[in-house]
């Protein structure tokens, strides 16, 4: 599944992912955004990965900032960036290819 | 919510910038290191080893002008491979990719067209801002350089460089050990079908752009000067070095050594270039 969000004025960011009974795996995150120290990506990755599918964005971004804490710094994208794009992938999903 | 950092993209500090903190670039002995036509890998690799360097304490802060001996696509730390490159069209065309230690977006590079340079320096340049006005601060020189050319040109929240008629440039930062590492990429002339044909982009990242193609975001230099790519990059030099004092350099051989090591390493690996396929 493929889900993509622009932040107006930042950056792209992507999440594409499988779900595997009910939750999330093979989760992979990219983009042109800006994301300090970048090793925080994989920390983001395993948030992710395992999380019920259908959680609300909210609900995704809230398990993001929770984890990452306070050294690590999202520029032009966000944790609530990332959960529409893990829900919009979702959404992507239910309709027909292309609409 | 947790305490995790979100930079605003709007609230930026932008210049002119009060002269105390334009004296900041005055206070440090800036060294030069010249062009040199060099493959893009290893291109890559003296990124990373001369900020290390810089870091460390080993190498003064320095502005490298970039050289590139081949055409390539070069791609954001955090890019997905087939999300940005069309790999059967590239190959035809003979255009390889590498991937860079610093976020933003992919590259379309050609040799005769790009002008590229870093500014590594400590981490005292920036001391008190976010990173976000770090980007105006350490972009400031080069648009007034531009615009001392005559061109028109202004920084544009978070990374571009940018004028009426479209993007010029855009830049990137990293930060190794206590330096700071500002590289950015201008487009001097961009051969835009070519580069359709290699780079994929899509409809969500231009939706808040009311365009709707990559090739209109890019405005190049060639539009608005007649003055060959040499003569753009020794005036931006002489115009940061009239500023901020430039000390001749050379890229020195261990430094050279250490990075075609990174290359065979990191840099031209399949695991480094594919990290995020």
């Amino acid at each position: 599944m493929h889900g993509e969000y622009k932040t107006p004025g930042g950056k792209l960011v992507v999440v594409e992912y499988a779900v595997r009974g009910d939750r999330l795996a093979d989760v992979e995150v990219t983009g042109d955004f800006f994301l300090y120290p970048e090793e925080a990506l994989d920390t983001i990755t395993r948030v992710l990965t395992g999380l019920p599918a259908n959680l609300p964005a909210a609900e995704i971004a809230a398990r993001i900032h929770a984890t990452v804490g306070n050294d690590v710094t999202f520029l032009g994208f966000s944790p609530e960036a990332i959960g529409i794009a893990v829900t919009r992938a979702m959404s992507n999903e239910r309709m027909p290819y292309g609409q | 919510m947790g305490s995790s950092n979100e930079e605003p993209v709007g609230a930026v500090r932008e210049p002119p910038f009060p002269a105390a903190l334009d004296d900041r670039w005055r206070s440090y002995d800036w060294h030069l290191i010249p062009a040199v036509p060099r493959s893009p890998a290893i291109n890559m690799a003296l990124d990373a080893v001369l900020t290390e360097r810089v870091g460390a304490g080993q190498r003064p802060p320095t502005l490298w002008i970039w050289g590139w001996n081949a055409p390539c696509v070069v791609l954001g730390r955090f890019q997905s491979v087939r999300n940005e490159i069309d790999e059967e069209g590239a190959r035809s065309l003979g255009i390889g990719f590498v991937r860079r230690i610093t976020g933003g977006g992919a590259m379309f590079i050609q040799p005769g067209g790009a002008i590229t340079y870093s500014l590594i320096a400590p981490e005292s340049l920036v001391a008190g801002m976010s990173f976000a006005e770090s980007y105006a601060f350490m972009d400031a020189w080069a648009v007034d350089g531009l615009r001392a050319l005559g061109v028109d040109a202004s920084y544009a929240p978070l990374n571009d460089i940018t004028s009426s008629t479209g993007k010029i440039g855009g830049a990137a930062q990293a930060r190794r050990g206590s330096a700071v590492l500002h590289h950015a990429t201008i487009a001097c002339e961009l051969d835009t079908d070519t580069m359709a044909r290699v780079l994929r982009i899509g409809r969500e990242k231009l939706s808040d752009k009311g365009i709707a193609s990559a090739a209109k975001r890019v405005s190049p230099l060639r539009q608005q000067t007649d003055l060959p790519r040499d003569t753009i990059i020794e005036r931006l030099v002489a115009f940061f070095a009239n500023r901020y004092g430039l000390t001749p350099d050379t890229l020195h051989a261990d430094e050279e050594a250490e990075a075609e090591r990174r290359v065979t390493e990191q840099f031209g690996t399949r695991e480094w270039l594919y990290l995020l396929p």
